[in-house]
């Protein structure tokens, strides 16, 4: 491990010194969580793990190669019974992606067509570790881009920046402090009649231990009192989430955003069943159902707070632009974004078409990759969190795509 | 290997912790009596343990083929339910209870490699079988047989589509079937020479070619392995290395799993993940590369190179002991094995494996669980720990039973007394290598209240960062 796990450390004097008298920190803790303050700007990742295919995310029907390529699988034209919903007369979004067309329709939800990883792989893990990195092609790479970019923004509060992910993300890796939960309902030590004590005397180990588990034990004592102290905000103006954890998660985000506890950028991991190798049709719908009705719950629940949002959907690759032999798609290059936010210049395909005859495809059989997807994440942290300088060893973004006003 | 028995508890706690799951109560001066080249000795060579098997006669499923279990919950789909119970709970149990714990370690290691997802179709009936049939027997064997056990099992042919991987053909003018990458892909990405070995995707292509025709008889009824020659690509092949005339058929696999599975690439690869999950999680070049040599002279014997692993200086070394986070699943066993608990029904275990981000079974891409301890640090899973702890010391855990105030009493000190209770835990438990600061914070529970002292005491212990590492 090349980063120092001691930077990691940031619990407050006035914790250290609760501790010290015996006291539960929580009183001391919950003001320096608040002093960060609601209505900074927040930017939010949501990626798909297994290599989402652009191709039926955001169709272009009106290219006829698209029909020839795709066969059994092809979304019909709009209007069709399963057709794609259509967006500018040449591209068609997923029909289950029905709930956010007025997002898209108002100018707040954008696609990014045939984004790609300059140094191609088609391994998910190498493409993963490279997006997530930023660094395509080095493996060597110590921190994560939203690390890095966290780095450059004031603040060091564990809520600062979050991860809805079982795992802490490669995004993140990294010295900045991270919450990654799964849940932060009944964030808090489960002991009856003892909490104040065994909250203390635990304190006293994890202060002690000057290794990255003593930091984690430190930063878990932190978060929990910040949440505590986080009011309760059920989804407002009518949203409804679904199920899936996609649907909890961008509820959560949601409630954290609206609590105003610094939150600067927070990460959402989903692993459906984007690795659509066989059954496309089917996996597919089972997952753009419920992340469209999740984005739009988002959106709907924040109201005039999404002005402070920009949320980028994400995946490693993109999928073959033929179909295989079992209805479904190999991994392949280009795929497609989605960027949604109240300043988001929307309403509109991004990016640039590279097209689908057989010639156009790369190594003629993925749909090229156009847009250099470390210029969107750059475009997006300099709108957000107002970074000018580059986030990416040894590359310069460009301007990045129009995506932000 | 270096004279371990020479060497105190520190040294029986962090073999008893690598080599297995933790010391129950006890252990560690029963190792040290015993001693623990012996102990190693043993673990390499592991023998019926029939106090586990009467733990797990009640569960009637282990040993049911998969055409039985579709059988089985063709008749009633309630009973797959059954089926994923029984085997998630013999496997928290075979990790707490059994004696062969390398053994249990390596079956949980090897099923990582060759992961495949519970959640995914047919895989719930065959997983059964799978783990019982094409891992265990061979986690101490050669890793070629593994390799093809696993690979050609019905659960990794379905998890990896490579069932629907089929030579193209056309009927009536439209083409039917076709390649199909993805097992291919993960024969070399996941499972052998790994992604550095400077394959290309011309070798997924022909890796894939080679594996079509390999698939599964009937997916609702019998649910076995079935080699279609029909649907196999007779074509000359050129993988990795390896040439494959035309005209081959299902042999053409066997080659390349001989091709792979001892190929330098594999040895290097493996030897990495080995040394990450027995020393740490950045092991020595060095150590690397004489594992690897170990795995190449002994064709790929897998307990000469874990015993290779064993004696090496790195796995002894000051500078890795206590250096490496536990997984979910370390954790939560050890901090059952050191409440010296009774595990009777594991559903509370399962659901606090799941809230600390490792459920059972249930990994749903290929690449298994991360082996880096590192990567499971983070505050949510290390509040469901602390809880797991709490929860287990406190015996609020429904279905496991652990009693702090009689393990103290027991083992001669005063349950009711903090101190005592925490120096005879750590005397007994830990053979009196707790932290100074762990040891002193937990004697520092009040006495009144209506949680119990020893409970209080044990909870903060198995809570403490000494448990979260290895």
């Amino acid at each position: 491990m090349s980063w120092d796990p001691s930077r990691r450390v940031f619990i407050r004097e006035a914790g250290l010194a609760a501790v010290g008298i015996g006291l539960a920190p929580s009183s001391l803790m919950v003001r320096s969580a608040r002093a960060a303050g609601a209505g900074e700007r927040v930017l939010v990742k949501v990626f798909l793990r297994g290599g989402a295919d652009g191709l039926n995310l955001c169709a272009p029907y009106a290219d006829s190669e698209y029909y020839n390529l795709r066969g059994a699988i092809a979304l019909p034209r709009p209007g069709s019974a399963g057709g794609v919903i259509n967006l500018d007369g040449y591209f068609g979004m997923h029909p289950e992606f029905s709930p956010l067309l007025p997002f898209f329709d108002d100018g707040r939800l954008a696609f990014v067509h045939a984004v790609g990883n300059p140094q191609v792989t088609r391994s998910h893990f190498d493409a993963q570790d490279f997006m997530e990195s930023g660094t395509p092609g080095d493996k060597g790479t110590a921190t994560g881009w939203l690390d890095r970019a966290i780095a450059r923004i004031p603040g060091s509060q564990v809520t600062q920046a979050v991860s809805f992910s079982s795992q802490l993300p490669r995004s993140f890796l990294g010295p900045e402090p991270v919450l990654v939960a799964q849940t932060l309902a009944a964030f808090d030590l489960r002991a009856r009649n003892w909490r104040a004590e065994a909250e203390t005397l635990l304190r006293v180990m994890y202060e002690a231990d000057r290794t990255a588990v003593g930091a984690t034990g430190r930063e878990t004592f932190e978060a929990v009192n910040a949440l505590l102290s986080a009011p309760a905000s059920p989804p407002a103006n009518g949203a409804v989430y679904p199920n899936a954890s996609v649907g909890s998660s961008l509820r959560q985000a949601a409630q954290l955003i609206k609590a105003g506890l610094g939150t600067r950028a927070i990460f959402v991991n989903v692993s459906g069943g984007f690795d659509t190798h066989s059954n496309q049709l089917q996996n597919n719908s089972n997952d753009y159902r419920p992340l469209g009705q999740a984005l739009a719950a988002f959106a709907t629940d924040l109201g005039g707070l999404l002005d402070t949002v920009a949320l980028l959907v994400t995946t490693e690759f993109g999928r073959t632009a033929a179909v295989n032999g079992a209805a479904g798609t190999d991994h392949g290059t280009g795929y497609c974004m989605m960027v949604l936010g109240g300043r988001v210049r929307g309403g509109r395909v991004l990016g640039r078409w590279p097209g689908l005859s057989r010639s156009l495809l790369y190594q003629e059989r993925d749909l090229a990759a156009t847009v250099d997807w470390r210029d969107v994440f750059q475009e997006l942290a300099r709108a957000q969190l107002g970074i000018a300088e580059s986030l990416f060893p040894g590359y310069t973004p460009g301007p990045g795509v129009g995506v932000t006003t | 290997m270096p004279a371990p028995d020479t060497l105190g508890p520190r040294v029986a706690l962090h073999l008893l912790s690598r080599a297995g799951y933790g010391p129950r109560p006890g252990e560690i001066a029963r190792v040290l009596d015993h001693g623990l080249t012996k102990w190693i000795e043993e673990q390499l060579d592991p023998q019926p343990d029939s106090e586990l098997s009467s733990r797990l006669s009640r569960f009637t499923t282990l040993d049911y083929t998969t055409a039985r279990i579709l059988a089985l919950t063709n008749a009633d789909p309630r009973a797959t339910g059954v089926v994923l119970d029984e085997l998630a709970s013999a496997k928290v149990i075979r990790a707490v209870h059994g004696r062969n714990q390398l053994q249990e370690l390596l079956t949980d290691f090897w099923f990582n490699h060759f992961n495949v997802f519970v959640n995914d179709g047919f895989d719930r009936y065959a997983i059964t079988a799978y783990e019982r049939d094409a891992i265990r027997p061979h986690v101490l064997g050669r890793f070629r047989d593994l390799l093809g056990a696993a690979s050609l099992h019905p659960a990794m042919l379905y998890y990896l589509d490579n069932y629907l991987n089929t030579l193209p053909r056309r009927v009536g003018g439209r083409v039917v079937g076709g390649i199909n990458e993805n097992q291919g892909r993960e024969l070399l990405e996941l499972h052998t020479v790994g992604v550095d070995a400077g394959y290309a995707q011309g070798d997924v292509v022909e890796a894939s070619r080679v594996l079509t025709g390999h698939g599964i008889d009937n997916l609702t009824t019998s649910g076995g392995y079935l080699f279609r020659s029909g649907s196999h690509d007779t074509g000359a092949k050129q993988v990795f290395g390896l040439s494959l005339p035309s005209g081959g058929g299902a042999e053409e696999v066997e080659k390349l799993f001989d091709h792979l599975a001892i190929h330098p690439a594999t040895a290097r690869f493996l030897s990495k993940k080995l040394a990450q999950r027995f020393v740490s999680d950045d092991p020595p070049e060095a150590l690397v590369a004489r594992v690897a040599d170990v795995f190449l002279r002994s064709g790929g014997d897998l307990a000469q190179v874990v015993r290779g692993l064993f004696g090496s200086a790195d796995f002894w070394a000051e500078a890795f002991v206590t250096r490496k986070p536990k997984t979910p699943f370390e954790y939560v066993v050890s901090a059952l094995r050191a409440a010296g608990a009774e595990v009777a029904n594991p559903a509370a275990i399962r659901r606090a494996l799941a809230d600390m981000g490792q459920p059972l079974y249930a990994c749903n891409p290929p690449t298994g669980y991360s082996n880096r301890g590192a990567d499971w640090l983070n505050p949510s899973s290390q509040l469901a720990r602390m809880n797991f702890a709490l929860d287990l010391a406190s015996g609020a855990m429904t279905g496991v039973t652990a009693n702090a105030r009689s393990l103290v009493r027991d083992a001669g000190g005063n349950p009711d007394d903090p101190r005592s209770a925490a120096e005879t835990i750590n005397r007994l438990v830990f053979g009196g290598t707790l932290r100074a600061e762990t040891l002193s914070a937990a004697a520092r529970v009040g006495s009144t209240g209506s949680v119990p002292v020893a409970a209080r005491v044990g909870g903060l212990l198995l809570a403490s960062p000494d448990m979260q590492v290895r």
